[in-house]
C-alpha cells in the first residue's frame, strides 16, 4: 500500500521557484531520504508534506488519502525539527502530552503514553525538567519523544541529528534505524549528509535545485548514479572523476591516462558499444577510491583489473585504509589502499585498478554515458 | 611597566569614579531639596535656605497633599486623583501590553501580504507628536460618548501606546523560533492556544519592558489628561498643576513639593522594583532551547 505519494509538486515565493516538479511515491513503511545541498529545497518539501507551507500545484497523498490541502493537525503526522522545537516554558512531561492535551486524550492514557514513550527513549528521569535543563542529546531524545507519543501514520525528521556532536549524531543515528525496524511507520527524513541517507535510507531522492537528480535504493545510486552530481554527492571520499580521451589501442577501445610515471591504457570490457563513437573525444571517467587498491594478487585474474605503476602524491591514512592521492591526466585522484601496502609521498606505487563498476560522464553536461 | 599601568589604572578608576559621583549629585540634589522642604514647616521654609536641614521633621505638609490640599475650588488633597490615575493607568498598561503581544505574534508568526508595511506604518506611530492627534482624537471621543470619561483617556492611551509595545512585543518575537510555532502547528494548536500557551508564557522579560514603559508614560501624561478629561476625573499630573497654581493665601511650597513627590512615586516605585528586569528585557536574545 502506498505511504507517501507526491504528484507533480511545485513551490514558489513569489518569483523564486524553488520546487520544480517532484514526484516521489514509496510505500507503508518505508524509509524515505530526502537529501541534497544545502537550499535546494529539502525543508520546503517536507514542510509541505507536514502542511506547514502551501503547495502551489501538484498533489501530496498520505496512505491514500489526499491531504493537499489539509490543516497539519489533520494530517497524522509528527514532526522533529532540526532545532528541536521544545517548548521552553513546558516541563519535559508537559512537551510530550501537549499535543494529547489538545486532542483532549484523557490525563490517564496521557499519563501511560508518557510513560511509554519516556521508557522506549530512556528519558524517565528527565520528566520533570525544562528543557533548558537538558543538554543537546538531551533535547533531541525529547524532540523525539514528543513525536512519538502519538501513533501517526507517517514520521517527518528535518536533520534531526544535525547539531549533536559526531559521536552522539552516530548512536542516534542507528537508534532512529532501530525505531524504525520497532514501529515500522513510514519516515521522510531529510538531511544533507550522504553518510546519514545511505546508511539509514530504504529509499533516497536526492535533490538538487528543487529537482530530483536520482530517486532508487542506496545500492542503485551508489552504483549506477544517473549523473556526475550524483555520483559526486554520495560516497566519501568522493568518486574521482578524470576527464580521459578514449582511444583506439591494439583493436581494443581503451582510456588514456597520464602519470608522472608515464603514459599507460586501461581496455575497457562490455561497454563497447556505448563508447564507440567517443573514439578521438574527451569522456568523464567515474572511479570510486576503492576501486584504484594496492596490487591484490588474488583479484589479477578477475574481469576489468588492470595494474599500473603511479607516484603518489599527498598519503592520508584513515586506519582502515590510507588514502593515496595521484595525479592522472593532471587530475588529482584517490586511491584507497591497505595500510601496509601504502608507500610514501614521491615513491612509485603498484596500483590495481578495477573498472567493472566504472562510469562514463558527459564532459559538458554531466550526464551519465554509460 | 607593571607598576606604572597599576598606577594609570588607577588614576583612569579615579577619574571616571569622581565623574560618576559629581553626575548622581546632580540630578539627585533636585530630589534632595524636595524632599527636605516637604518636611519642613513653612516658616522653616521662610527663614532657611534651599538646602538647609529642617528645624523639626513634620509630615503635615504630606497629608495635606494627600487629603486637604485645595485644588481649584474643591480641597480634598490628591487622594481622588490619584485613585483616578490608578483607575486609568492600570487597564491601559494592561490593554496595550496584550494588544502589543498580539500584534507582535501576528507580525512575526503570521505574516500576510503587505505586513512589513503595517509594520512600518505603526512605526511611523512612535514618531507622531501628542499634539497631532489632539483635535481628531477629540472628536472621536465626543463622538464615543468617552469626552472627559476615564474609559475615554483609557482609550487614548491605548491607541497612542500600541505602537510602542507592538514594537517591543515584534523584535521580541523575531528571535523566537518559527519551528516552535510549526511544532505547535502539528501538535494541533490553533491560533490563539499557540499565543496564549506557547508565546505569551515566555514572553515574562519583554513584558516587564512593555509595562515599565507604558506606566510611567501613562502615568506622567499630562497633554492628554488635560485636554480630555475634566473636573474630579482628572488624573493626577493635571491635579498636581491645578494644586501649584491654585493662589488662595500664602504658596505653600512644603506641600506643593510632597504633592509632587507623591504624584512620581509610583513610577518611581516600578524602577526600583522592575528596573533590573527592565535592561534585562531588553537585552533578551532569542528564548533558547
Ligand atoms: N519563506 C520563504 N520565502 C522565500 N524563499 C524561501 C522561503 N523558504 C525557503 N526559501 C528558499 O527556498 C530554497 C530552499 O529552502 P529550503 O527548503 O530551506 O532548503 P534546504 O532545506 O534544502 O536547505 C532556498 O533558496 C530558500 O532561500
Ligand atoms: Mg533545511
Amino acid at each position: 500500500m502506498s505511504g507517501l505519494k507526491i504528484d507533480n509538486i511545485q513551490k514558489r515565493f513569489g518569483d523564486v521557484h524553488v520546487l520544480k516538479g517532484i514526484d516521489i511515491e514509496i510505500d507503508e513503511g518505508d524509509f524515505l531520504i530526502l537529501v541534497g545541498p544545502s537550499g535546494c529545497g529539502k525543508s520546503t518539501l517536507l514542510h509541505m508534506i507536514a502542511g506547514l507551507e502551501s503547495v502551489t500545484s501538484g498533489t501530496i497523498s498520505i496512505g491514500q488519502r489526499d491531504v493537499t490541502h489539509l490543516n497539519p493537525k489533520d494530517r497524522d503526522i509528527a514532526m522533529v525539527f532540526q532545532s528541536y522545537a521544545l517548548y521552553p516554558n513546558m516541563t519535559v512531561r508537559q512537551n510530550i502530552s501537549f499535543g494529547l492535551s489538545i486532542r483532549k486524550v484523557p490525563e490517564s492514557e496521557q499519563e501511560e503514553i508518557v510513560q511509554r514513550v519516556a521508557e522506549m527513549l530512556q528519558i524517565g528521569p528527565l520528566l520533570d525538567r525544562k528543557p533548558s535543563q537538558l543538554s543537546g542529546g538531551q533535547r533531541q531524545r525529547v524532540a523525539m519523544g514528543r513525536a512519538l507519543a502519538r501513533k501517526p501514520s507517517i514520521f517527518l525528521f528535518d536533520e534531526p541529528l544535525s547539531n549533536l556532536d559526531a559521536k552522539l549524531r552516530v548512536e542516534m543515528r542507528t537508534e532512529i534505524k532501530e525505531l524504525h525496524n520497532r514501529l515500522g511507520t513510514t519516515m521522510v527524513y531529510v538531511t544533507h549528509d550522504q553518510i546519514e541517507a545511505m546508511t539509514l535510507g530504504q529509499r533516497i531522492a536526492i535533490m538538487k535545485d528543487g529537482v530530483i537528480q536520482q530517486f532508487g535504493s542506496p545500492q542503485e545510486i551508489y552504483d549506477e548514479p544517473v549523473n556526475q552530481f550524483v555520483a559526486g554527492f554520495i560516497g566519501s571520499p568522493s568518486m574521482n572523476f578524470i576527464p580521459c580521451p578514449v582511444v583506439k589501442q591494439d583493436n581494443q577501445l581503451s582510456i588514456e591516462l597520464d602519470n608522472e610515471t608515464g603514459k599507460f591504457y586501461l581496455p575497457i570490457d562490455g561497454k563497447n558499444a556505448e563508447l564507440e563513437s567517443w573514439v578521438g573525444k574527451t569522456i568523464i571517467l567515474g572511479l570510486r577510491p576503492e576501486k584504484i587498491t594496492h596490487d591484490i594478487a588474488s583479484h589479477a585474474d578477475n574481469q576489468g583489473i588492470h595494474r599500473a605503476n603511479c607516484r603518489v602524491g599527498i598519503v592520508e591514512p584513515t586506519g582502515p585504509d590510507t588514502l593515496v592521492f595521484i595525479e592522472l591526466n593532471n587530475t588529482k585522484t584517490v586511491c584507497r589502499v591497505d595500510p601496509s601496502e601504502a608507500k610514501n609521498t614521491g615513491e612509485n606505487i603498484d596500483l590495481m585498478f578495477d573498472l567493472t563498476k566504472a562510469v562514463f560522464f558527459e564532459p559538458e553536461t554531466g550526464e551519465r554515458v554509460c | 611597566m607593571v607598576e606604572q599601568n597599576q598606577q594609570q589604572s588607577l588614576l583612569g578608576r579615579a577619574f571616571v569614579y569622581s565623574a560618576l559621583v559629581l553626575g548622581a549629585v546632580y540630578f539627585l540634589i533636585p530630589l534632595f531639596v524636595m524632599l527636605i522642604t516637604s518636611v519642613k514647616t513653612l516658616d522653616d521654609i521662610r527663614t532657611g535656605s534651599l538646602i538647609s536641614w529642617p528645624d523639626q521633621i513634620t509630615f503635615e505638609a504630606w497629608s495635606a497633599a494627600w487629603t486637604s490640599a485645595c485644588i481649584g475650588v474643591d480641597c480634598g488633597g490628591l487622594k481622588g486623583y490619584f485613585w483616578n490615575s490608578i483607575s486609568m493607568v492600570v487597564p491601559a498598561v494592561a490593554i496595550s501590553t496584550l494588544i502589543g503581544a498580539f500584534n507582535g505574534y501576528v507580525l512575526t508568526k503570521w505574516r500576510f501580504r503587505g505586513s512589513d508595511i503595517f509594520f512600518a506604518m505603526l512605526l511611523i506611530g512612535c514618531f507622531i507628536p501628542f499634539q497631532v492627534v489632539l483635535l481628531p482624537m477629540a472628536r472621536t471621543l465626543g463622538f464615543l460618548g468617552l469626552a472627559g470619561t476615564i474609559p475615554g483617556l483609557i482609550l487614548v492611551h491605548v491607541i497612542y501606546g500600541l505602537a510602542f509595545t507592538t514594537l517591543f512585543f515584534r523584535n521580541f518575537y523575531v528571535s523566537v523560533p518559527d519551528e516552535l510555532v510549526k511544532a505547535a502547528r502539528i501538535d494541533g494548536a490553533g491560533f490563539f492556544t499557540i499565543f496564549f500557551r506557547i508565546l505569551l508564557p515566555i514572553s515574562g522579560p519583554i513584558i516587564v519592558v512593555s509595562v515599565i514603559w507604558q506606566f510611567t508614560q501613562i502615568w506622567n501624561d499630562f497633554l492628554f489628561g488635560v485636554v480630555y478629561s475634566a473636573g474630579d476625573k482628572q488624573p493626577i499630573t493635571v491635579a498636581l498643576n491645578n494644586l501649584v497654581n491654585t493662589s488662595t493665601g500664602v504658596k505653600q511650597y512644603n506641600v506643593d513639593m510632597a504633592a509632587a513627590i507623591i504624584a512620581a512615586l509610583p513610577t518611581l516605585l516600578v524602577y526600583f522594583v522592575a528596573g533590573k528586569y527592565f535592561v534585562r528585557g531588553l537585552t533578551a536574545g532569542s528564548v533558547k532551547g
